[in-house]
């Protein structure tokens, strides 16, 4: 305002100003009404949600009385669980087998279906194919093929001398064939972003490798893992933000069994809500654990920023 | 000057979302306790359309309480109660009037004030001094304030399979009456067939449910009061014995499959396709063994009373209709009286019996007379068996080592605090025996205890 007040006494340039200013608001308006159901949408569906949930983990309620606001006891009676402890640990093993076994699992399968030529569509729908079929039915097909008796696994080893197998039965293997599962169902999608971050690579690059006397291995981590940073650390932390809220699996395949092995922290939240009727209680291990996700992501995201933009 | 802009933008912007994603949706339903002058009642248990002769006697059932009650339409759903989405109806005041629950989840019900009581109701019809007391008490809280009606009430048995039975070279007219004796013919049966001789459920609660139920045949309890607060009985000598028989089965014999993480769905549908000689059940799986999972000789199917070692006792079952307590007064009268006319008569008038049993016996997939516990006195009972006789199509034969048993037992509830909590701890233990060879007993129950003592410590605060 000020430098306008100095300009020369002439019109022209404030009512130029005053319509740009008008055109950028339409132009904000607009921009507003397009976002508008998306806004209202996740507002209510999303946000708002949210907000209920930190409002009742601090609230004694059965969702009919009136609620009773009990400051942090439902926190403090989570972390005296000696459940959640476990169900921690457990959370903790199957992003850890998720990161070791089904991390790779896709960038591997992404490798090896760049170079094949002949039939490239039909490998990658039939990678792809996994991801289609609905969790459920995925999860109580696997279901029976981990079957100790009549399942598909053992029957498949039994013909080479191997197993029986106790899969779901034994609390040593039971976390191991939930990750086998999940990286199944999931590593279709993940092999076709990076098929397609692979073939983004520029083919000098390779040529320039290769005639420098670098072999297949050199040339994959010297030159292709590099180009694929960005695009693995951006999979890396999804996975991490999705095992960690690993529920469909354990609650499906073993409700938590046996012994408590596949107890994971979202089975645990559920069980407070939907079996125990604690919906405060629920609500305050969700905000613990939407919180250790928050720092978990911040963290990442700070040591990832530099190396994923070297 | 931009800020108000701004603001009016936002405010049009919203004003056109609300309308473009169809926010009327969002309004809260009208008030569906007046429609003119109607009371409109949701009621769950109206069965699935692949269940036809069900589904047609419940619809007749319908248009005969809306001509006998002018003023009340009913509407059915084919819910049952579930968990996941029980919750949200509830706060969202959609739950269904009328509920229909599994006997486990009555008590949890009630102690988070989830349903309400309708005592009141209740005692306005002639024949509520007739109830069987037993049969109440599951549905009833400690000031015996009363809160469901209950279809088909059972006691926990022993369900066999007769033809396994013969195949292993045992007689099936005369099933295990200890569980020395189940032990025995669990063992038999796994030599001879190859086949699962006993299956212990152990996923979702029902572990540590049918854990209660081997330790009330043990003499054992798994609550006891005192100084008028509940404290947990399970590390006791009955709870002990009834693992160590688990773990000899399981390890010792290996008569017990291959298949340790169960429960009730899994197991009646495995015993359905003949994989299992016997396992802890009401004679109300033989209805899910037939219609749902399509057991194909169903003269396989026998029961027996649940076999004993020193308790004399077992545990009662049965499905549960109840009302929420969201429902507003005024619908809970109405709610009852569709409760007693379509549940409590059928169980207590023999002619209204006799006429549902030859409706349903049109359909060869029903399963027609399955014997239950007298909801109201054994003579009233006997004269509904007598009424529906011509229309039984179950092998009536095969329940009666349970019918014969069951009266000289002990009907036991549940446990009457936090009875679902207790069995997610017990769950544990059960699953701890049946799928590690090495499983210490006294130290998983020494565990659960513990466990159990401070859970009920804060359920009863």
């Amino acid at each position: 305002m000020t430098a306008l007040l100095e300009r020369p006494a002439t019109t022209e340039p404030v009512v130029v100003a005053s319509r740009r200013r008008q055109a950028g608001l339409r132009r904000e308006l607009l921009g507003l009404l397009f976002l508008a159901p998306a806004l209202v949408v996740f507002g209510i569906f999303s946000w708002w949600p949210i907000l209920r949930g930190l409002l009742i983990s601090f609230q004694q309620t059965n969702l009919v009385d009136p609620v009773v606001w009990v400051g942090l006891e439902n926190f403090q009676a989570v972390l005296s669980d000696p459940l959640v402890g476990k169900a921690m640990a457990n959370t903790l093993l199957f992003v850890g087998l998720g990161l070791v076994i089904g991390f790779p699992a896709p960038i591997v399968l992404a490798a090896v279906m760049s170079t094949v030529r002949r039939f490239a569509g039909v490998y990658r729908v039939v990678v792809y194919l996994p991801v289609v079929v609905p969790p459920v039915v995925a999860i109580l097909l696997w279901k029976w093929f981990y079957d100790p008796g009549t399942g598909l696994f053992n029957q498949l080893l039994g013909l080479v001398g191997l197993g029986p197998y106790p899969w779901l039965q034994s609390p040593q293997t039971a976390m191991l064939s939930l990750v086998l599962e999940a990286t199944w169902a999931g590593m279709g999608g993940a092999a076709l972003i990076y098929l397609a971050a692979m073939t983004g690579v520029p083919a000098e690059l390779y040529e320039a490798a290769e005639s420098d006397g670098a072999g297949i291995w050199r040339r994959i981590w010297h030159v292709m893992l590099p180009q694929l940073r960005p695009v693995i650390g951006l999979l890396l932390l999804l996975q991490l933000i999705g095992t960690i809220q690993v529920f469909t699996e354990p609650y499906i395949f073993t409700q938590g069994g046996p012994d408590g092995a596949t107890l994971t922290v979202l089975l645990l939240i559920f069980r407070y809500a939907f079996q125990d009727g604690q919906y405060g209680q629920a609500a305050a291990l969700s905000v613990l654990l939407a919180i250790v996700l928050a720092v978990l992501s911040a963290v990442y995201l700070r040591l990832t920023r530099s190396w994923s933009t070297k | 000057m931009a800020t108000p802009m701004r603001v009016r933008a936002a405010l049009v912007a919203a004003a056109t979302g609300l309308a473009l994603t169809g926010c009327a949706g969002l309004t809260p339903a009208k008030n569906d306790t007046q429609s003119g002058s109607d009371v409109v009642l949701r009621v769950q248990g109206m069965p699935a359309p692949t269940d036809t002769a069900a589904l047609a006697q419940f619809k007749r059932l319908v248009q005969d309480f809306q001509a006998k009650n002018p003023g009340i339409t009913v509407e059915g759903t084919e819910n049952r109660w579930d968990p996941l989405t029980f919750s949200a109806k509830l706060a969202g005041k959609t739950i269904e009037d009328v509920i229909q629950v599994p006997l486990t989840e009555p008590q949890g019900l009630i102690a988070r004030k989830h349903v309400q009581p309708i005592t009141d109701q209740l005692k306005q019809w002639t024949h509520y001094q007739e109830f069987n007391p037993q049969v109440l008490q599951p549905l009833s809280d400690s000031a015996g304030q009363v809160y469901g009606i209950p279809q088909a009430p059972f006691a926990q048995g022993l369900v066999y399979n007769r033809k396994l039975f013969t195949q292993a070279g045992l007689d099936p007219d005369r099933p295990p009456a200890t569980w020395d004796e189940v032990r025995a013919a669990a063992k038999q049966i796994s030599a001879k067939t190859g086949k699962a001789g006993f299956v212990h459920e152990s996923k979702g609660n029902t572990g540590g449910w049918q854990l209660t139920m081997l330790t009330y045949a043990h003499g054992g309890s798994m609550e006891t009061e005192q100084g008028g607060k509940f404290v947990a009985a399970v590390n006791d000598a009955s709870t002990k014995k009834s693992l160590e028989l688990l773990k000899a089965m399981r390890w010792t014999d290996n008569s017990m499959g291959q298949n340790q993480l169960t429960d009730q769905d899994d197991v009646v549908k495995q015993f359905a396709a003949g994989q299992i000689g016997m396992f802890m059940g009401t004679p109300g799986t033989y209805k899910l063994a037939k219609t749902k999972f399509a057991m194909k000789d169903t003269a396989d199917y026998g029961v027996t009373s649940l076999p004993q070692a020193g308790g004399n006792a077992t545990l009662g079952g049965a499905e549960v209709f109840m009302v929420p307590a969201s429902v507003p007064k005024e619908k809970v009268d109405a709610a009852v009286q569709w409760l007693l006319f379509a549940q409590a008569e059928a169980q207590y008038e023999p002619a209204v019996a006799a006429e549902r049993a030859k409706e349903l016996a049109k359909d060869p997939k029903a399963a027609v007379g399955v014997p239950t516990l007298p909801m109201f006195s054994t003579a009233q009972q006997d004269k509904i068996n007598a009424a529906i006789k011509p229309y039984v199509n179950v092998e009536l034969g095969h329940f009666k080592p349970w019918l014969d048993g069951t009266p000289k037992l002990t009907l036991k509830p549940e446990p009457p605090v936090g009875a679902q909590k207790l069995y997610t701890i017990l769950d544990t233990v059960v699953q701890s025996v049946l799928t590690k060879r090495d499983a210490n007993v006294d130290a998983l129950l020494a565990k659960a205890q513990a466990d159990a003592d401070k859970m009920l410590a804060a359920e009863q605060k």
